[in-house]
């Protein structure tokens, strides 16, 4: 992560390798990942300070899509480090720091998968193109206020065929401190604007013909999910069709909340810690051909314990409820996911996980009953730095 | 820049009316803010510049390699002018988080607010090479450099220079504590050595390398470590290994740190039949580490009473 570079060293390179593999005993809804084996979430970072005064990271992944491999940069940004006190800048392709785990990095999670409502919503994790302006209050509490402006592609509604180029704006606010010496908390707010957001059904989705390049580049199928049958589940959530980072559930406004508590007995992480977080999001405003008032929602309640230096143990529940667009109505989604992971480590550099996950619901295809997924993570490299 | 200028402006012009109304019978002193990693550069920080807000992010209880990045650490750096560790990666995992998050500029440049005490003294154990699996291995060496009292006072040197270039209007003062710092110093390691006699050549089993450069100073040997890897966790395997090692040779005991747990120490010396000692990692360790002075006078007494029956 970042470098403590002294001006001696301006670069300061640090290389990371997150290998990640695993086996899963059934296809799970929402989610591009394949029964059986397959690689997880492998990740290929680079970054440096550049002197004093920024910070530059490059993060490319590879991951399974459909049948398919796929290389992607999920991060490519420089970010100031020498603004006026307590501000900074971060300009290029990032992960968005709304809601609590979006800006965390997966393969730091304690679960093998995200929340169902981050799959539906934020496909997974919402990353993009664009920048942020964040300023930390010179307050005893911690206190910072963000912003964001975003291309918006991967958070693009279905049938939008002439889209705003920025298409998202994010404002979010987080506070947090200590408790006492063994208890610390962290609670923010995030508004996530989607100028794309709102969908449009075949309805009203008279053939436009004119598909500029930002719409064909990359999967622009949207168009052919309007022709399908209405019946055809494949179309449910997109899953098979859109990108896999694409939001199956969007809307004008979304709205999240985050909680966490974090505690270790006399604050020392080493032997145990407990960590317990929550997330709750709404989306409104979620077509533009059908008059409505159905919000997509969801919520994640998680409690991970540390029992030991190498191992732990964590229980999920989660839910989210979408609707999806067919002509003048909507069809339900719903999926309810319980998931219970026992984790392994060796000082941070491999870790180990068993998990069991429920799931419930629907109208959404590949609900998976019971299921368990057996993942490996190594990390090579420079030592990777996690937030809180 | 603005609202720290300020800050500084209407804390020395605070400062300034107290000194007047003082006159002369406390001697102004500036006040810096200062962040520290460890316990023990808190208190060293506290020496130079008594005056000065000083944070210690962890206790003597709290393992420096793990430490989370929680947001009560971000807003203390966020308005500290000096953040002072131990470096040598020994925060690597959880400092520059901090820094970036921070939105600080005054603590991102080791040559401005960020002083690493390892850049200004020989670290030992450097290691050549380290791979995933080898443990929190530091190639920069041995980053727990504040129990040798010689590099204290390198280091408390440096410090204080580095305050003096962060406040220059207060440079003297910070130059006058260091030098009055360094002669009590000087006298108590005159005194530390002349006590800590009995324990040299003394053969001792330690969990991690924390207490190395005490042990180098005072001439103990440590014979064996309860981590099979740095930062690994001792596994039953390891610690039976380590036994039978220990029985073909003299062991006088077996050492822990303040924030380690005690398990594995107390059952090694339990089967080799010698004392299980708990040391205090760093000020705040236990009762008598109210300070430098106070920790390393309890490093040794600690020592001498429980390993060698005798006090002084």
């Amino acid at each position: 992560m970042l470098a403590t570079a002294s001006s001696t060293d301006f670069f300061d390179p640090k290389l990371s390798l997150i290998l990640d593999g695993q086996y899963t005993t059934e296809k799970s809804a929402l989610s591009e990942r394949n029964k059986g084996w397959g690689i997880g979430h492998i990740e290929l970072g680079l970054s440096s300070t550049l002197g004093d005064y920024f910070y530059g990271k490059y993060m490319g992944t590879l991951h399974e899509h459909g049948s398919k491999i796929e290389y992607e940069t999920e991060e490519a940004f420089i970010q100031t480090l020498a603004l006026p006190d307590g501000f900074s800048l971060r300009a290029g392709r990032f992960l968005s720091d709304v809601g609590y785990l979006n800006g965390q990095h997966a393969h730091a999670d304690s679960f093998s998968s995200r929340p169902a409502v981050y799959r539906g919503m934020l496909g997974d994790h919402y990353y993009d193109d664009g920048a942020r302006l964040s300023y930390v209050m010179p307050t005893d509490i911690y206190w910072v206020l963000g912003a964001e402006a975003f291309r918006g592609k991967k958070m693009r509604a279905v049938g939008i065929t002439d889209p705003e180029s920025v298409g998202v704006y994010t404002a979010f606010t987080k506070i947090g401190g200590d408790f006492d010496e063994e208890n610390s908390w962290q609670l923010g707010l995030s508004y996530l604007r989607n100028r794309n957001g709102a969908g449009v059904s075949e309805l009203d989705h008279d053939e436009e013909e004119h598909e500029d390049h930002e719409h064909h580049d990359e999967h622009g199928d949207h168009e052919e999910h309007g022709h399908e049958d209405e019946g055809h589940h494949e179309h449910a959530g997109h899953d098979d069709h859109n990108h896999s980072h694409g939001a199956a559930y969007t809307g004008k406004d979304t709205y999240l909340a985050e909680a966490v508590w974090k505690w270790a007995p006399g604050g020392n992480y080493k032997y145990q810690s407990l960590t317990l977080s929550g997330e709750y999001l709404i989306s409104k405003n979620i077509s533009q051909t059908i008059k409505n008032d159905e919000n997509h929602e969801g919520f994640y309640l998680s409690g991970v314990y540390q029992m030991s230096p190498e191992w732990f143990a964590g229980v999920r529940y989660g839910e989210v409820e979408g609707y999806e667009a067919h002509g003048d109505h909507f069809h339900e989604q719903t999926l309810k996911e319980t998931d219970v992971v026992l984790g392994w480590t060796r000082s941070h550099a491999m870790t180990v996980k068993l998990q069991y996950t429920h799931q419930s619901g629907d109208d959404l295809p590949n609900i998976a009953g019971d299921m368990l997924t057996l993942q490996f993570t190594m990390s090579l490299g420079d030592h990777d730095a996690h937030s809180f | 820049m603005r609202i720290a200028s300020n800050w500084v402006f209407r804390e020395t012009s605070r400062l300034g009316f107290a000194a007047v109304l003082l006159a002369g019978s406390i001697q102004a002193q500036a006040d810096l803010r200062v962040f520290a990693c460890e316990p023990e550069w808190a208190a060293l920080a506290q020496e130079l510049s008594p005056r000065s807000v000083v944070y210690s992010a962890t206790t003597a209880q709290q393992d420096p390699h793990q430490v989370q990045p929680r947001p009560g650490l971000i807003s203390k750096m966020r308005k500290a002018d000096l953040v002072v560790c131990s470096g040598a990666e020994l925060e690597v995992g959880w400092l520059p988080v901090l820094q970036q998050k921070s939105g600080n500029r005054k603590v991102q440049s080791r040559d401005e607010g960020l002083f690493f005490a390892a850049d200004y003294v020989e670290t030992i154990d450097k290691a050549e090479s380290t791979g995933p699996l080898a443990g929190d291995i530091h190639e920069d060496g041995n980053p727990h450099l504040h129990l040798d009292p010689y590099r204290i006072l390198d280091i408390s040197k440096a410090l204080a220079e580095r305050m003096a270039n962060l406040d220059p209007a207060s440079a003297k003062i910070y130059r006058d504590n260091q030098s009055a710092f360094a002669d009590r110093w000087q006298a108590q390691i005159e005194t530390w050595e002349k006590q800590a006699e009995p324990l040299k050549g003394l053969n001792l089993i330690a969990y991690h390398s924390n207490f190395d450069y005490l042990l180098n100073w005072l001439g103990i040997n440590t014979v064996g470590d309860l981590e099979p890897k740095p930062g690994v966790p001792p596994s039953s395997r390891h610690l039976a290994s380590l036994l039978q090692k220990s029985q073909s040779l003299q062991v006088d005991g077996v050492i822990y740190a303040s924030y380690q747990n005690a398990q594995g120490a107390d059952w090694l010396s339990k089967k080799l039949g010698v004392p299980n000692v708990e040391l205090p990692m760093s000020v705040g360790g236990n009762e008598d580490s109210h300070d430098l002075t106070g920790l390393y006078g309890s490093l040794i007494q600690t020592l001498l009473k429980t390993v060698t029956g005798s006090s002084s």
